[in-house]
């Protein structure tokens, strides 16, 4: 392993145009196009300063055309966006989500209008609040895995990585709109619809996290079964 | 001024002159040059009668919302509201023109100027959009009346309703004429006018014809009795009069294309439009957006109207509709956090606000359209 990093690390002038979907060399940074203003070099610890001297040296990738650098821009929703476009129509998909988050506001400022002035504390208009609680209650905390085991497979419980519950989280929400909702409605009403029930820990989405977790909890004798 | 939402500091000094309750007697009447930003909430039991269906979509949905429904006063629908007020009503009706580029709020201040003219008791007649009369017609029958004509029962049916419910007032008014529809039915002199649309809204293949029938009836007697009883001006309103000299989108049952003259709806609107009557006004508002085979950068008068419709209006008062200016931008912006719109944190900081300003270029509908999701 140590003579590909040694080769990898060999001298390498970037002289070709490098395109987002090649594989980059591991010393190549992510970018960060937020505006955040630069903190004085006394208050930084000794390894943010090694990474302020990183970022100065070393190439960094092409940013996503996605990507902006105004305080509006929001890493999850991209994903979200992300996942439900279809045949690469980025506009349509982030059309559906616009068209969401506006819905979620919509019916949340209408209840807080209607409400007593009592009531109206409680009532959470933000959209984007609403999103990423909604998706914070639809992560598993653990999932199954296949193994095989003497001929057999078996559902094995398995802890699982940010990346994959938010993924997960993810996925089901846009299949369950997709599938199980009635034929007419429009994709950003039963989006609005799922994220508002699962908000509140209601719905189809949080009801299939539940199954996975008591599916886990059966099976917990063959915990022993992972040897990762 | 209600506030209930979060607050600032300099949030708490501009609410006090954000909106502007005018009592119940007064509506429209003290509405003056230095309220011009500031927002006029419309009566609920207003909106419900006047506009059943005459504001744009997306203003129902505001209204819906927000559970009032307030429009900003802009220098145009004064200026409108002077000329109406200053009019000479034993005189021909003056013929104004709302133009501007798109979502500038042309169809917003003709409603403006139409509440003004509903509270001062005027008979209205209201076209909503009159381009959904020349496209998208389902049923295309011929007319029953004359040989080359067509009609279209749905869209005049439908606006004959809507016509009884803004002007329940004036239904018991006495027609002059007789009109005959069938060799069974007629509708004999002296009768009310509400018979007359009742007849329209249950016959449907007449109903065009009622339309028109109405209409001329509403021309002989606007400018009829000067004082007491029976005087009533009339305030004609047509959203996207460019219509009414455009094209179609219709085809005949030979699939040659439909001229706009040959649909009853638009010859009979085409006659109220000329100034050959008194005793009211007509407010109109040219439109790109509902419009057929019109390039998108087309606005002015020249250019939507075409030829034949300059010649037709002119001699009009153009009323030019631009962007928001700073002070209005600057209501618009503390309107929409009074009303607990704007959710997204960075949206309340001043960064925020100059992105805002960029990416709308104070366009109205634009920036309304932005803050929906933000």
């Amino acid at each position: 392993m140590a003579a590909s990093v040694r080769h990898l690390l060999k001298p390498w002038t970037p002289s070709l145009c490098l395109m987002r979907w090649s594989r980059y060399n591991p010393y190549y940074l992510d970018p960060d196009p937020s505006k955040d203003a630069r903190v004085p070099e006394s208050e930084l610890s000794p390894e943010e300063k090694e990474l302020q001297e990183l970022k100065t040296v070393s190439p960094i990738k092409a940013a996503l055309s996605s990507d902006t650098s105004s305080a509006f821009n929001d890493p999850l929703i991209s994903k979200f966006i992300n996942m439900m476009m279809h045949d690469g129509n980025k506009i349509l998909a982030r059309g559906i989500m616009t068209q969401t988050l506006e819905t979620i506001k919509r019916k949340q400022v209408e209840k807080y209008h209607k409400s007593p002035a009592a009531k109206r504390e409680e009532i959470e208009c933000n959209p984007y609040t609403v999103f990423h609680q909604a998706l914070e209650n639809c992560k598993p905390i653990i999932g199954l895995a296949s193994v095989q085991k003497g001929g057999k497979s078996y559902q094995v419980p398995v802890p699982l990585t940010d990346n994959r519950r938010r993924f997960l989280a993810m996925k089901w929400l846009i299949t369950e709109c997709r599938d199980n909702k009635h034929r007419r409605t429009h994709m950003y009403e039963k989006l609005s619809q799922e994220l508002l029930a699962a908000f509140t820990n209601e719905g189809n989405v949080v009801k299939r996290k539940h199954d996975l977790h008591k599916m886990a909890e059966a099976n917990r004798a063959y915990a022993h079964y992972r040897w990762w | 001024s209600s506030t209930d939402g979060p607050k600032s500091a300099h949030f708490d000094i501009c609410s006090k002159n954000l909106k502007y309750k005018f009592s119940e007697n007064a509506f429209n009447t003290n509405i003056l040059k230095r309220h011009s930003g500031q927002y006029y909430t419309l009566p609920p039991t207003h909106i419900q009668k006047l506009f059943p269906y005459g504001l744009p979509p997306r203003f129902q949905l505001q209204i819906k919302t927000f559970n009032e429904g307030c429009v900003m006063v802009r220098p145009p629908a004064l200026e409108l509201i002077s000329y109406l007020k200053r009019a000479d009503y034993s005189k021909p009706p003056l013929r104004y023109v709302l133009y501007g580029d798109i979502g500038t709020g042309k169809t917003m201040s003709l409603c403006h100027a139409l509440h003004y003219c509903y509270s001062q008791g005027w008979l209205i007649v209201h076209v909503p959009d009159a381009h959904l009369w020349v496209k998208n017609c389902k049923e295309l029958l011929p007319s029953s009346s004359r040989p080359s004509r067509f009609d279209q029962p749905i869209q005049a049916s439908q606006w004959l309703k809507n016509f009884k419910i803004t002007n329940e007032r004036f239904l018991s008014k006495v027609q002059l004429e007789r009109y005959v529809w069938t060799k069974r039915e007629s509708t004999e002199k002296g009768q009310p006018l509400g018979e007359l649309i009742d007849q329209g809204v249950n016959r449907m293949k007449s109903s065009s014809d009622v339309v028109g029938a109405v209409l001329r009836e509403l021309r002989l007697q606007a400018g009829g009795a000067t004082e007491g009883e029976g005087a009533f001006k009339l305030a004609v309103a047509v959203d996207g009069v460019n219509a009414l000299w455009g094209k179609t989108s219709l085809k005949k049952e030979d699939r040659t294309m439909c001229e706009p003259e040959e649909l009853t709806l638009i010859h009979n609107l085409r006659k109220m439009m000329k100034n050959n009557w008194s005793g009211g006004a007509i407010l109109t508002a040219l439109s790109q957006t509902g419009s057929v085979f019109k390039p998108r950068s087309a606005y002015l008068p020249s250019e939507l109207l075409g030829e034949e419709g300059f010649d037709n209006m002119e001699p009009f008062v153009p009323v030019s509709v631009s962007n928001y200016n700073e002070k209005e931008f600057e209501s618009c912006y503390l309107y929409y956090l009074d009303r607990n719109w704007l959710q997204h944190p960075h949206s309340r900081s001043e960064e925020g606000k100059k992105e805002l300003i960029f990416l709308s270029n104070k366009n109205p509908s634009i920036l309304e359209r932005l803050c929906a999701f933000l």
